[in-house]
């Protein structure tokens, strides 16, 4: 055992326990870490968002430089202060209409071409698909289980007998997709144990290399 | 019958020291299960090796200190690998919080390959909105970033003086944690600017990542802590590196976790049956 000598691989530790305190029952030392960690969390966020956003990118422009059109900005930005005064509040929409619209119409055509049109075509059209027979049969297996599943979530009209079965299929594609995100989800969770348990038993304790 | 019902009854704490039990014992006495490298983990590494030297690989930290374990040991294998090609990094990131871990893999990294900071690597950091950042560094990185990290104008920076925007950038990578991370890259990058994307995710968002990898969007993927140990082995293979792998460490109790946990699902649903079939004979 080679115990570390560091005062914040202890601090580590102790956080470390405070939170796995919680797996027997919800107590002050949990809570502690808990705020400590949305406190230290949002004190960071503060700190980095003023000396590489704010500080180079209005401050220095505006104030030292003498750019004065960095105003504008500044000023919008102000605007979201506005809905803590009642009687000015209203100007809360001018930073929010820019921010929405903007956003809007960046991100409509991008999604649309990376996450609708891409992914149609690649519902059969795969790279390679007729390089190799287990590629095209992956393919058309994909195929198959998207036009189910689409059928599966049609409730515009009753279902008759071919419907009713295609959709019947589309569960069974739906349940696997659930058991892949399920095995990931288990594995990624523990995942995050291992890593705790990494740091306690190399970081601190020393005992594994 | 007592029995099947105390199945379905055990307390959780029991589950929880068990699974302590089966996490630490493979950490202490590896059992050295065999690795092997996905053909998802092999398109990334091959995506990074095929960049000649002193070209530039962008890497994105779209993760915070809470996916530490699973993207930490992706990042240090890739740049490892990187740095070891003499390939020249640039790192940046979506994720605020993620920026301490970004300059602490980058520092730790650079100074096993005696790497110099402007010259074979540079860390630009976190900038405010996500589309501005993406969709201007399409057109000039310096639109996005004037300046690092640490304030220095990239101008000052000679490794950045032949590069300028995404059609310089060969192969780029998002260590991704949730939104925003791959998908914003794939939207505003990719499919605008054609950049190339690898994307290392979190297990819990690894299914949604493969029909992005299915569309030929993504070159490839590393999913999860797993993802991350297939990387280091493939980096370990090739003999870029013999430093300490600590996803490879963790495949052994990750094994056994799922071993245990695939045990209590089995027991739990033998326990619900045998209750439900009691109780429903009682009914009757």
């Amino acid at each position: 055992m080679n115990l570390s000598h560091s005062l914040w691989i202890w601090i580590g530790t102790f956080l470390t326990f405070c939170i796995f305190s919680f797996l027997y029952k919800d107590n002050p030392l949990y809570k502690f870490a808990e705020h400590l960690f949305v406190g230290v969390s949002v004190g960071y966020s503060i700190s980095i968002s003023y000396h590489n956003v704010l500080y180079p990118d209005l401050i220095v422009p505006l104030f030292k430089q003498g750019q004065l059109l960095n105003i504008i900005p500044l000023l919008f930005g102000l605007c979201y202060f506005a809905r803590f005064i009642p009687q000015v509040s209203w100007l809360i929409r001018l930073p929010m209409g820019l921010v929405l619209g903007f956003g809007a119409g960046a991100a409509i055509p991008a999604t649309l071409q990376a996450s609708v049109i891409k992914q149609i075509q690649g519902a059969i059209l795969t790279p390679n698909i007729f390089q190799r027979i287990d590629l095209f049969a992956w393919a058309l297996i994909s195929f198959i289980g998207l036009i189910c599943v689409v059928i599966y979530f049609f409730f515009s009209k009753e279902r008759v007998k071919s419907t009713r079965l295609a959709a019947e299929g589309g569960i069974i594609f739906l349940m696997v997709g659930f058991g892949a995100s399920f095995g990931y989800t288990v594995m990624a969770r523990i995942s995050l144990i291992i890593g705790r348990f990494q740091f306690l038993l190399r970081d601190w304790l020393g005992i594994i290399r | 019958m007592r029995f099947f019902q105390a199945l379905g009854k055990i307390d959780r704490k029991i589950i929880f020291i068990i699974l302590a039990i089966v996490i630490i014992i493979p950490l202490l006495k590896p059992f050295g299960l065999i690795s092997r490298a996905s053909s998802r983990a092999e398109a990334v590494f091959n995506a990074v090796d095929a960049i000649p030297a002193g070209k530039p690989l962008m890497i994105s930290i779209d993760f915070d200190p809470g996916s530490m374990p699973e993207l930490y040991p992706m990042l240090t294998a890739i740049l490892r690998h990187a740095m070891a090609k003499d390939v020249k990094v640039i790192l940046l990131g979506l994720w605020l919080t993620g920026m301490g871990l970004g300059e602490q893999a980058l520092t730790t990294v650079s100074r096993e390959y005696n790497k110099v900071y402007g010259q074979d690597y540079v860390f630009l950091g976190w900038k405010s909105g996500v589309l501005p950042v993406v969709l201007g560094m399409g057109e000039d990185i310096r639109k996005a970033y004037p300046a690092d990290y640490y304030g220095t104008p990239l101008e000052s920076l000679p490794m950045m003086a032949n590069i300028k925007n995404y059609r310089d950038i060969p192969f780029f990578i998002s260590l991704s944690a949730g939104t925003p991370g791959y998908e914003s890259w794939i939207a505003y990058a990719q499919s605008r600017y054609g950049l190339k994307i690898g994307a290392g995710v979190t297990a819990v968002s690894a299914a949604d990542a493969y029909p992005y990898l299915q569309t030929g969007q993504l070159t490839g993927m590393l999913g999860g802590m797993k993802g991350a140990s297939e990387y280091e082995f493939l980096v370990k293979q090739k003999g870029y590196t013999q430093q300490f792998s600590p996803a490879s460490q963790a495949m052994d109790s990750q094994s056994l976790a799922h071993l245990l946990i695939l045990i209590l699902i089995v027991i739990g649903n033998v326990g619900y049956f045998f209750t439900r079939k009691v109780t429903r004979r009682e009914e009757k």
